[in-house]
């Protein structure tokens, strides 16, 4: 076996130029794919950590009563007792602490000019001690202290559209949990740039206690968990959920994943590109090898048929040859892992970024991840095309007439 | 005593247009062991044909071929790949060795499709190159030897399995004359010490003086069958049959 090996090892550099040029190829297509994969890694992580970041936390808790009907009134599905459910939550490993929010909306007013705004309430301690910090493009965060709860941040969209910056005066309208229409009145502190144009158009945000002040109720929408590691996010769930039972209102916890849809889409969308580009090379190099392949099976015609006329099975020759595509296959790959990973780190060296897409209006850094995972899929989509790129020489070359070959030029 | 090669009758026929031509028409040959035969004429007289049809890489269309008492035309093709295996050994005209293979490592091949242990293979290939007087050149490949030194391992491979039969077709063609004299002599030493069947085909009638049986072929057919009757020290004296 080790002589049959060393036979095809040698057989792969006996034409070297050949050789390179096929090798080049298959490192091509795996470094393009490392390259490809490991941005788009890049991107989805990002996002994902993005998602959370902003706002969305590891875990969420809302009561079960949220996800069974909608709200015929403002926070008629809210969470009574929170502050005991966030001690509760907040004892457990991983926690790293528990932002009450209140998601609301209504009109926001100017005195000249309204617009309908959609509120999201917090308590701007918790929110900073989880690192949720809104991405402000002027202006400051709201404040923790007593005054806090006269001032609002909003979006740069909002803003705008209504002609106000950072000091002027708003006038918040909203409909409390009995039904009547009530109002508050805050001050700018800061304009938001979320990154996507239609929540700047809508956004606002104000302190937990001015929106209940606002809605007349104590109650919560729900409670955003941040954990110390995304990727303890099924472990802490795990040892939360059991421990939301004992409570008066019946409660759901959810995971960042149930609640991340766009980020669910942006994901599948990458992968559904990725399986494309990963299609695109495996056919590319299966076509490119078949007529290298082939070329090397009829320069090898008479040594073959010496092969089979010493008594070789014509197993062998089948397996001799799909033997030197797959190392064919595999030194490819582990030039396309080397080359695509040094082209990586020259790529992250450079600092490039790509110009912002469609509905984000911050630019994105041209990174490229290293993963173990993306280099084991691509090298064997190379190995596997090469693989069965040599079916059909290696067949040729097995059924040859042996007296045909000998004679062969 | 029963031998080693009987062709009966045999005739081959190959495709040609719409008709066909006949490369060889009702042979018969017997061949004993240890015999070292020439079968000779010029080209395109069916000497190769004949020894395709010995060596079973190739089917008569009519008659039948006797290997060691085994009907070679009645034996599926992996029987067949088996007889070769075990029971002949091939010289070629252009050496045929696997360029990427040092001169060992092309001796030792026959050895590994056998499924013969490392430890008897590199005891017989030093046994095989030794005999042809290579055991120097072992790790070399074929491009660094010279044309006599690569038949000459071609014939440690032919031999290095022990075969019943040893089959050279042209083997001196592509050899100069010193070398192919040389290599003849090989051949023939090898016949008489280890009692090996040779049978080779040339068109140099000057490499047959020293050949104790000489199968001549003439369009297709057997002209003359000649053995010679060995003098003790003084050469050959011919005598035929055919």
């Amino acid at each position: 076996m080790g002589k049959f090996l060393l036979l095809a090892f040698r057989n792969v550099f006996r034409n070297r130029r050949r050789t390179v040029m096929t090798l080049l190829m298959v490192g091509g297509g795996v470094a393009g794919l490392l390259l490809a994969g490991g941005f788009f890694a890049y991107m989805i992580d990002g996002l994902r950590e993005h998602t959370i970041q902003e706002g969305l936390g590891h875990l969420q808790i809302f009561t079960a009563e949220h996800f069974r009907r909608d709200e015929t009134r403002v926070l008629d599905t809210g969470i009574d007792n929170w502050r005991q459910v966030a001690a509760t939550v907040k004892s457990g490993s991983h926690v790293r602490g528990v932002a009450p929010r209140i998601e609301f909306y209504g009109m926001v007013s100017n005195g000249a000019k309204s617009s309908v705004f959609m509120g999201s309430a917090v308590e701007p301690a918790a929110e900073s001690s989880l690192g949720f910090t809104p991405r402000l493009s002027s202006g400051r965060d709201l404040s923790a202290k007593p005054d806090g709860e006269v001032e609002a941040l909003i979006g740069a969209g909002l803003a705008r559209s209504m002609g106000v910056h950072m000091g002027d005066g708003l006038t918040l309208l909203a409909v409390t949990s009995d039904g009547a229409l009530n109002g508050v009145d805050v001050q700018i502190a800061g304009i938001v740039k979320t990154g996507y144009d239609e929540m700047d158009a809508r956004y606002l945000r104000i302190t937990l206690n001015s929106a209940q002040r606002l809605l007349q109720s104590d109650r919560v929408t729900n409670l955003v968990v941040g954990l110390d590691a995304t990727a303890n996010t099924d472990k802490a769930a795990a040892e939360l959920a059991p421990r939301l039972k004992g409570t008066a209102q019946p409660m759901v916890l959810k995971k960042w994943i149930d609640l991340a849809a766009y980020y669910l889409q942006v994901r599948n969308m990458f992968s559904g590109i990725f399986l494309f580009l990963g299609l695109i090379v495996f056919f590319m190099v299966l076509m490119a090898s078949v007529n290298t392949l082939l070329m090397a099976m009829f320069e090898r015609t008479r040594e073959i048929g010496t092969m089979l006329a010493m008594g070789t099975p014509r197993l062998w020759i089948v397996a001799l040859f799909m033997l030197e595509a797959t190392l064919t296959g595999a030194l490819g790959a582990v030039a396309g892992v080397v080359g695509g990973n040094l082209l990586g780190a020259l790529i992250n060296a450079s600092g490039l970024h790509m110009p912002a897409p469609p509905g984000l209006t911050v630019p994105i850094s041209f990174h490229v991840l290293h993963l173990p995972a993306l280099m084991i899929g691509s090298s064997l989509i190379v190995i596997v095309s090469l693989a069965l790129a040599s079916v059909l020489p290696a067949i040729r070359a097995s059924r040859l007439q042996i007296a045909e070959a000998l004679a062969h030029v | 005593m029963e031998p080693l090669v009987n062709v009966a009758s045999v005739s081959r026929k190959f495709p040609l247009d719409h008709s066909f031509v006949s490369a060889l028409s009702h042979a018969s040959l017997e061949v004993e062991a240890g015999e070292f035969l020439a079968i000779a004429g010029p080209s395109g007289s069916g000497k190769s044909t004949l020894l395709n049809l010995i060596g079973c890489i190739d089917k008569p269309t009519e008659g039948h071929i006797e290997l060691d008492g085994v009907d070679t035309s009645k034996l599926s093709p992996g029987q067949t790949t088996a007889l070769r295996r075990r029971k002949i050994g091939f010289v070629f005209q252009t050496f045929n060795l696997i360029p990427v293979f040092t001169a060992a490592e092309n001796v030792e091949f026959p050895l590994l499709v056998q499924g013969i242990g490392a430890g008897e293979r590199r005891r017989r290939v030093a046994d095989a190159l030794e005999s042809v007087g290579l055991s120097a050149r072992a790790n070399h490949r074929p491009d660094l030897l010279s044309g006599g030194e690569r038949q000459r391992v071609a014939v440690a491979r032919a031999i290095v399995h022990r075969p019943a039969l040893v089959l050279a077709d042209e083997p001196t063609a592509n050899l100069d004359t010193k070398n192919a004299t040389q290599l003849i002599d090989l051949m023939r030493d090898l016949n008489q010490r280890l009692g090996l069947t040779f049978i080779f085909s040339t068109h140099d009638a000057r490499l047959l003086e020293h050949t104790p049986r000489i199968v001549r072929l003439c369009d297709g057919q057997i002209e003359s069958d000649t053995h010679a009757v060995v003098l003790a020290g003084a050469g050959m004296v011919g005598g035929s049959n055919g």
